[in-house]
């Protein structure tokens, strides 16, 4: 009889063998012992041969005990169940727990044997109960918060100067990132002692890497392999800047209209232009062209006419920029 | 005459080796073979039978359900945006299959699960009650150490046994 099922199997084999070879690498690959529901190798024992045969295997096969949520209490300490990240195990986990697309007029397969299950990560170590206790453990290696920095002001006064780098962590065997040793440096220049020169100087030397609307200066290195190397280049960089912002070179004194950072109405075109006008519509008396220069700036349409000049010029152009000059300009010209 | 009929024979045989869409002369050398396109997906399906034919769930749904009713037989964080080691992972992926299913021969009820966590290399299968505890033990000890050597990393195995394989249809 066994020999006869053995020359069935081996008959079945040659037939996949010699079919489409797509077949046999797939039943290569994937785990398959054949398409019989047969138990297996195991129950080796026929009923037609001696009982001497049938009483070894029985001894040799042991059956498999009831499964650990059967003995489960109701109050046990899951803890001891799942005390860390583990795959599903369906003889330890007493839920009912269905999973998998059901067939037409059924319900998902049951937990036991379910491969699905065991795909997904799953957090049952992670219980409420568990935090709690992961946390009241921890606790004995934390400190307080300062409680004189409780405000974000509070801190950017204490701690100006804010060094930001990223830790990767992966699925793989190696710690090693090259990204890892980037550095970023924020710091807020209003938080530096700079003056009016040494800020415009400040900013011509950094250009691109100034935020305006947060006044905030970020520098970036990543030039170094690694992380320490370029935290202190990062902390270098900020001292070289700040004391060269505060030196005054020989060639500063070049610097025309066109580097100015902030339009100035003095001695500009609009100032010209503004004064010869009201000099030939013969608004002020006459008399010297200082004199009369004077007299006109101290009035109060110009100088309303320069503030809406220089806002327009420094501010770029909204709605109530371009109103004010327009009303500047109406009360100049007596319009 | 002999001559002719030959001659016209080995005209049909040509022809016909034409219209196939092979053209190779008579004495074999190397030529391109053609054939019709057959316009089917077969990956990772099996295909409809008579109904007699037990199939497990991640055998019964074909693969463009990977993601709605399916999950991920490997995980890991190579295939985010941005990671690198994908192909690593892949390889020693195939790898362990192949091994386990060397290794626990015949007892594998499904496909295995590889998980990795940092550094730490789960594989996670079902199998059969085939062996006895003690070779299951064995195997199980031989196969963590071999792999944790080869792949210098921690490797665990967690495996569920069962009965028989659980059946989701026949198809």
């Amino acid at each position: 009889m066994a020999s006869h099922t053995s020359k069935a199997f081996l008959s079945l084999g040659r037939i996949n063998v010699s079919g489409v070879g797509l077949q046999k690498s797939l039943s290569r690959a994937t785990y398959a012992t054949g398409v019989s529901t047969h138990t297996g190798g195991g129950n080796k024992g026929h009923p037609d041969r001696g009982g001497q045969r049938q009483g070894f295997i029985k001894k040799q096969r042991r059956t498999s005990g009831e499964p650990r949520t059967a003995k489960m209490a109701v109050d046990q300490d899951w803890m001891s169940v799942y005390p860390t990240a583990t795959p599903f195990r369906p003889s330890a986990v007493p839920l009912p727990v269905r999973m998998g697309y059901p067939m037409k007029g059924g319900v998902p397969p049951e937990k036991m044997g379910n491969l699905e299950l065991m795909k997904i990560p799953n957090f049952l170590h992670l219980t409420p109960v568990a935090i709690r206790k992961h946390c009241e453990a921890l606790k004995s290696f934390c400190t307080e918060w300062p409680s004189a920095l409780d405000t974000d002001a509070q801190c950017d006064e204490h701690f100006p100067v804010k060094v930001e780098s990223t830790d990767y962590l992966s699925a793989a065997p190696s710690l090693r990132n090259p990204s890892a040793r980037v550095v970023h440096l924020r710091v807020k220049l209003s938080s530096l002692n700079l003056d009016d020169h040494a800020r415009k100087k400040m900013l011509n030397l950094v250009g691109e890497r100034y935020c305006k609307d947060t006044d905030i200066l970020t520098i970036t290195a990543e030039r170094c392999p690694l992380r320490k190397q370029n935290h202190e280049y990062a902390m270098y960089l900020l001292t070289v800047l700040y004391h060269e912002s505060w030196k005054t070179e020989a060639w500063e004194a070049e610097k025309t209209v066109a580097d100015m950072e902030d339009y100035s109405w003095e001695e500009s075109p609009s100032q010209k232009n503004i004064l010869s006008m009201l000099i030939r519509m013969k608004v002020a008396g006459e008399g010297e062209e200082e004199e009369v220069r004077e007299q006109l700036l101290g009035r109060k349409e110009v100088q309303e006419y320069k503030n809406s000049v220089v806002r327009l010029r420094n501010e770029g152009e909204s709605e109530s920029t371009i109103l004010q000059y327009k009303e500047a300009v109406k009360k100049v010209l007596n319009l | 005459m002999a001559a002719a009929s030959l001659s016209t024979r080995s005209a049909m045989l040509l022809s016909a080796l034409a219209r196939s869409g092979s053209l190779c002369s008579p004495s074999g050398s190397r030529a391109l073979h053609v054939t019709a396109v057959c316009c089917k997906n077969h990956a990772a399906r099996v295909r409809v039978g008579k109904g007699d034919k037990p199939v497990t769930y991640d055998q019964a749904l074909p693969p463009h359900y990977i993601g709605h009713r399916k999950g991920w037989l490997s995980q890991h964080t190579s295939n985010l945006k941005g990671e690198g080691g994908a192909a690593e992972r892949t390889i020693e992926d195939v790898f362990i299959r192949r091994f386990m299913f060397g290794t626990f021969h015949g007892c594998l009820a499904n496909e295995i699960v590889i998980k990795r966590r940092g550094n730490l290399l789960t594989v996670c299968a079902l199998m059969l009650q085939r062996l006895p505890p003690m070779k299951f033990y064995f195997l199980i000890g031989y196969t963590e150490t071999l792999l944790s050597h080869l792949y210098k990393c921690p490797v665990k195995l967690e495996i569920q046994t069962l009965q028989h394989k659980t059946v989701y249809k026949y198809l």
